[in-house]
């Protein structure tokens, strides 16, 4: 577990530094929720929960600001709470969907904190635009942590023939 | 079980429409940049009466930003907050994407005249 906390931090951060493709507030790749999401299949619910905390508390301490923690926070408790509630409802081969569903719960919880910070609500007109961005980078982290949870069942079972 | 991959990615494919339609609809609307302070407007901008670029200075008690007005477009020239995620995103032209500066509790946004 400290171990998928060190590499979803260091994905966190990584991702951080690589200027994004698309200049946009909100829009990225999310490839952290990769490791989330693949913890919640290996290890349980409440093992991808303290997870993410983790990734979002030290998070924090390198990006260096107090509301980075608050909007960061909205964003992964909704997705995991969203990902906890449906992920017993779908076979392994969608965990995409589950994924994408996690990924509209992470951006509606950011909006909802980035709306009630600067308290505009007019900001909701951006909904849209973060509602395709979920879908399509949703889908993208969901099938990357299909193949990872794929990938490192295999390798247990080589390791304990 | 490729029934229901087929049916899941059409959902997503129709919402994502659905999305893409809505922010483009609303998007080119309007000339009018409004500046928000915790949601109350700070400064309006026409941006299609701009004939020579202008910078203003928006000082409230959460920080600093310089905005820059210019022909058909506004953007975030400085700040003095830590993440710079406003600076980074540079001008913004139409209603589709708000500039957001969250640690200083600031949004500009492209609106309609009417609004």
């Amino acid at each position: 577990m400290a171990l998928l906390t060190a590499l979803e931090l260091t994905i966190w951060v990584l991702e951080g530094q690589i200027p994004a493709p698309i200049p946009v507030p909100g829009v990225k790749l999310g490839l952290a929720s990769v490791v989330t999401l693949t913890a919640m299949v290996l290890l349980g619910r409440r093992e991808a929960g303290c997870i993410l905390l983790m990734r979002v508390v030290l998070g924090a301490l390198f990006a260096g600001s107090f509301s980075a923690i608050l909007f960061s926070m909205a964003g992964g408790a909704l997705s995991w709470a969203v990902m906890a509630g449906i992920l017993g409802l779908f076979p392994e081969k969608l965990l995409w969907v589950v994924s994408v569903f996690g990924a509209m719960g992470h951006n509606l919880g950011q909006l909802l904190a980035a709306a009630a910070v600067t308290k505009t609500p007019s900001l909701f007109w951006y909904g849209p635009a973060l509602l395709v961005s979920a879908i399509v980078t949703g889908a993208f982290t969901g099938l990357g942590a299909m193949y990872l949870v794929r990938a490192l069942r295999s390798y247990q079972k080589k390791q304990r023939p | 079980m490729k029934r229901k991959t087929v049916f899941w990615i059409a959902l997503f494919a129709a919402l994502a429409a659905l999305g893409v339609g809505a922010s483009v609809l609303h998007g080119p609307a309007g000339t009018r940049a409004v500046v928000y302070v915790d949601g109350e407007i700070y400064r309006t901008a026409d941006l299609a009466a701009v004939a020579a670029p202008y910078e203003f200075t928006v000082e409230t008690e959460y920080g600093r930003n310089t905005v820059r007005v210019s022909p058909g477009a506004i953007e975030v020239a400085e700040a003095d907050c830590p993440n710079q995620d406003c600076v980074k995103q540079g001008a913004i032209s139409d209603g589709a994407i708000p500039i957001v500066c969250l640690p200083h509790h600031l949004v500009i946004q492209i609106e309609d005249q009417n609004e």
